[in-house]
């Protein structure tokens, strides 16, 4: 019998069962939303008012909000990638290596204390959303970068040794260019984070535009089809940003099987 | 068969390895030459065999200057000073690079294919680009790896990485080649693809010299001119001790017993004590 396999675990399904599984799925939530939604009294909107509430997103200019968002997530990311990859490439030189772990464990700092800081500093509202993200982008892209660094196993170094390569040939080919698929996966991975700090930070931080802004709007209009919209919109977008940083990494880097 | 012993290719004196405070490797002290026959070319082939644990791999870490000893050192010819003529071989420390080193899971560089590395492996070469590529062409050919050429270690299957591997060091390195445990996991396609690589680096200069490790005691009588049998010594009363050193050497050419094509009794006898020997330590 077909579906008491789907019921058994380590079962490896044909696609087109997978697929037939998570139609169900889709359908089995979109009509539990519609039939929860239908009464009275109700916590959650009806798919019409979160129709609606993105209409009114778009009159707001949620085009705009969105590439200004990915805007600052790009320069953020840069920025905070350049200065992660340099701090973790060096790492391997011993006399180095303080700096570059001591920078990972600055992950434990408070977000208060470093913008504080900030603010005395930078006046420019954008300004300041970049580099409070850039620092905190920053200490987790160390963190996760300082792991692939040291996940290296050594016969890989050796390998290279024995080729007559130098120490800073090893660092070359083996740490920066033989691991450069996973810089991009990092990227996707910690891009989670990022994605959700972002909206904090625009939304705290306002004045430059971006989509947290248009989750702090969302207090004032208490309209809970909009909010649903927004929340809805942001994942997308977020998870568009991931599905092509691992397009590109497919199609970058054939010996990439991670 | 006769042969000749000329300059010494590989001295080893008092060597000892210590990881974290523990000995590992002790006392090791050996000497190889150079093997001459008249109308061929011949080079070395040393194994070493021991049980799981006594130090194989660590010596060979040493043999090619990865780690750097507790004591002791490791002589090898300067081949920047010989001209092909006997006895202008000078030794000098090993460090490494000096000497080729295949380990035991064939590692190559991820990023690169098949071709890739091994023009990256001759990059210090004094060819023309032209002639990069043609030796490049011709070893590809001759070890089976044309179909391969543009593809990465992760589309490559066992044997064709383990070819890579060794031609990669072949093309990149001076004529010492240390393998460890290049037959295990290995079918016995696999394993007679390997033979036939060790027959053409034999073959391709007199100074070659590979040195390997394997659980295969019979394949090693078989390929091997010298055999080192590693394991803990034995003390005085009677204990063993729980550092691995040279226990039993076997010059197969000596004893009349290299470059045959089958093995025979005295083949046999000697695989009896090496293994005796190796379960005694
Ligand atoms: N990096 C290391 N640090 C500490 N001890 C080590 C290290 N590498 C190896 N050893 C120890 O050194 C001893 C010898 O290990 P080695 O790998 O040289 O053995 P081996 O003869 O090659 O064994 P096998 O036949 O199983 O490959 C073992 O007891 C091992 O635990
Ligand atoms: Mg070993």
């Amino acid at each position: 019998m077909e579906i008491k396999k789907w019921f058994r675990p380590f079962e490896q399904l044909q696609m087109e069962q997978r697929l037939s599984i998570l139609t169900i799925w889709i359908v089995g939530v979109g009509a539990y939303w519609f039939a929860v939604t239908s009464g009275e009294k109700r916590l959650f909107p009806p798919p019409v008012k979160v129709w609606e509430g993105l209409q009114a997103l778009f009159n707001e200019g949620l085009v705009h909000h969105i590439a200004s968002s990915l805007g600052l997530c790009l320069q953020a990311t840069l920025i905070s990638i350049v200065f992660s990859l340099v701090v973790a490439y060096l790492s391997p030189v011993p006399f180095l290596r303080p700096v570059a772990v001591a920078l990972s464990r600055m992950r434990y700092l408070p977000l208060t204390g470093i913008t504080f800081y900030l603010a005395i500093v930078v006046s420019n509202a954008r300004a300041m959303q970049v580099w409070v993200l850039v620092i905190f982008m920053s200490l987790y892209f160390i963190t996760s970068l300082l792991g692939v660094v040291k996940d290296i196993p050594q016969e890989e170094i050796d390998h290279a040794r024995s080729l007559k390569c130098t120490r800073w040939e090893v660092l070359w080919e083996v740490v920066i260019k033989g691991r450069f698929d996973y810089v991009l996966d990092v990227l996707r991975q910690n891009l989670a984070i990022v994605w959700m700090m972002l909206v904090t930070v625009e939304s705290i931080l306002v004045g430059a535009g971006g989509l947290g802004v248009l989750i702090k709007n969302s207090d004032r209009f208490m309209n809970h089809g909009r909010i649903v919209a927004l929340q809805l919109v942001i994942l997308f977008v977020g998870l568009g940003i991931d599905l092509f940083i691992n397009y590109v990494r497919k199609l970058l880097f054939r010996y990439s099987k991670i | 068969m006769s042969y000749e012993s000329k300059d010494v290719i590989l001295q080893v004196e008092n060597l000892s390895v210590v990881y974290d405070g523990k000995t590992i490797i002790k006392d090791i002290n050996l000497v190889e030459k150079d093997t001459q026959r008249a109308g061929k070319i011949q080079g070395q082939t040393i194994a070493f065999v021991g049980r799981s644990g006594r130090g194989k791999s660590t010596l060979f870490r040493a043999l090619t200057g990865m780690i750097e000893p507790a004591t002791g050192k490791v002589l090898v010819p300067d081949i920047s000073k010989y001209n092909g003529e006997a006895h202008t071989i000078a030794l000098k420390e090993v460090h490494e690079g000096d000497v080729g080193f295949v380990d035991q899971k064939y590692t190559l560089f991820r990023h690169k294919t098949v071709y890739q590395a091994l023009h990256y492996a001759m990059r210090h070469a004094k060819l023309s680009e032209k002639e990069k590529k043609e030796k490049i062409d011709q070893h590809l050919a001759e070890w089976g790896l044309e179909k391969v050429r543009n593809q990465y270690p992760n589309e490559l299957s066992g044997g064709q990485r383990q070819r890579t591997a060794i031609l990669e060091q072949l093309l990149g390195t001076g004529t010492m080649m240390v393998l460890d445990e290049p037959f295990s996991g290995l079918d016995v396609g696999n394993i007679q693809n390997v033979k036939q690589a060790f027959e053409l680096v034999n073959a391709s200069h007199e100074l070659n010299t590979l040195i390997f490790s394997s659980h295969d005691i019979e394949l090693t009588v078989e390929l091997a001119d010298s055999i080192y049998v590693v394991g803990y010594p034995a003390l005085d009363n009677g204990q063993r001790t729980n550092y691995g050193t040279v226990l039993q050497h076997f010059d197969l050419k000596k004893m009349g017993l290299a470059w045959k094509d089958e093995l025979n009794g005295d083949h046999l006898d000697l695989i009896k004590t090496i293994k005796k020997t190796m379960l005694d330590s």
